[in-house]
């Protein structure tokens, strides 16, 4: 407010008194001190001076005290509203929440709070519009950098620039909310993305047009007609939240599972068809051996029979041998 | 399928039913104790917070880093793990 500070400071005396004169202030004594007279200028026309003047700088100091006000109003205000308040504020800010419980209202309300934040950063940057949509982006990546030293995980939520800035949005709270909880300090030096993959796989696409345009004016109630926030997955805008490769159900699992296996599965074929090949071959080759086996067992056998005739009917066959062998030698002759 | 822990892949195979809270990725002896004490003794109930949350991962590693803890990599690794669970079986 340098326009103010100095230009009281810079009246004479004569030019104060006659500046309340004619804002028809009461003058002090005429022995009082130039200071009196400041102040009450100051009291009494500054107020006035605040309408009639519109320069950028009264704004901005303006609206970064009014900011500083609301921001403790909202703080005051949001452990005060009601469930079902809190849950209009969400809702205005694109933000669908669930039932505001015990549990989940603290969430809720840490994220209003967020919101708001971002919100007033982005009335901030009214002003310069082109020029400072990029260097708010680069300087929202300077800040993701740092960050990301500590935090090794945000670098892979960041393939590309559009998520880039959401990301780093998402980043920079989930920063700013490590640092108050300092029993978690060492959180913030171990986070990593271990889960590399996993991390990489769901990719938070909150705020997109918000970032995409991060100097558009806001409305006091957050309801913007053109800077609305996608429905997720309406009229093919992208989806919050995407999971590319989680399985949609035991069935799907079951699919890709079986489908592995019958990669290996011909390999299989054919060693089996190998081995059967080989038997095959060895059976062959075996043929000629086998007969021989064969063959031999049968003239054992037959020879077995012949021996046990003989030594089963030793005396009687020998006489009826020597009668049919006389008998036929007598035929003979 | 994705690089996912054996503790993952675990959970993620079949209906949770009575598992403990410990059967989550993410999730052992230490914080399971945590969650353990503030009322979250099986894996259902802190199923019952992530979907109060309507699914919404931010909120419920934001929940689950205040309630036991965790570290952004154990919260996320939970935060998956119901996340695919939902999608399989709810």
């Amino acid at each position: 407010m340098p326009v103010f500070v100095e230009d009281p400071s810079q009246f004479s005396k004569q030019r104060l008194k006659l500046a309340l004169i004619s804002h028809n202030v009461e003058l002090p004594p005429e022995e009082s001190k130039k200071q009196v007279y400041m102040d009450l200028y100051m009291k009494h026309i500054w107020n006035q001076s605040n309408a009639d003047f519109s320069s950028d700088e009264e704004d901005q100091t303006q609206s970064s005290t009014e900011e500083e006000i609301r921001e403790e109003n909202n703080m005051m205000d949001l452990s005060l509203l009601t469930d079902d308040q809190l849950k209009k504020k969400l809702l205005q800010y694109g933000v669908k929440p669930g039932p505001i419980v015990a549990s989940t209202r603290a969430l809720y309300e840490r994220k209003l709070q967020r919101l708001e934040h971002s919100s007033q950063f982005k009335v901030n940057g009214t002003c310069t519009c082109d020029t400072a949509k990029y260097s708010d982006s680069e300087e929202e990546e300077e800040e993701e950098e740092e960050e990301n030293e500590e935090e090794s995980g945000s670098e892979e939520l960041r393939p590309e620039s559009v998520s880039h800035t959401e990301t780093s949005a998402t980043g920079s709270t989930i920063e700013n909310k490590l640092s108050p909880q300092s029993q978690l300090g060492e959180t913030a030096k171990t986070c990593n993305q271990t889960p590399v993959e996993n991390r990489v796989q769901w990719e938070p696409m909150t705020d997109i047009l918000m970032d995409l345009f991060p100097d558009a004016a806001t409305t006091p109630t957050g309801i913007m007609a053109t800077k609305r926030r996608p429905i997720k997955g309406a009229a093919g805008r992208p989806v919050q939240f995407k999971y590319p490769e989680t399985p949609l159900s035991p069935a799907t699992l079951e699919k890709r599972e079986i489908q592995r296996r019958l990669v290996p599965l011909w390999v299989q074929i054919i060693v089996f068809l190998l081995v059967t090949a080989l038997l095959y071959f060895i059976y062959i080759s075996m043929e000629d051996q086998l007969e021989n086996p064969f063959s031999a067992l049968l003239d054992s056998l037959s020879e077995e029979t012949v021996t046990e005739e003989v030594s089963l009917i030793p005396s009687c066959s020998q006489d009826v041998h020597t009668s049919e062998v006389a008998a036929q030698e007598q035929a003979v002759f | 399928m994705s690089t996912t822990s054996q503790k993952h892949r675990d959970f993620v195979a079949e209906p949770m039913g009575d598992k403990p809270v410990t059967a989550l990725s993410g999730i052992g002896e230490v914080l399971g104790k945590k969650l353990e004490d503030q009322g979250f003794d099986k894996a259902f109930v802190v199923l019952g917070q992530f979907l109060l949350l309507r699914k919404d991962q931010e909120l419920f590693i934001e929940w689950l880093k205040d309630t036991s803890g965790a570290n952004s990599r154990q919260a996320v690794s939970c935060s998956q793990c119901l996340t695919e669970w939902c999608d399989a079986f709810l």
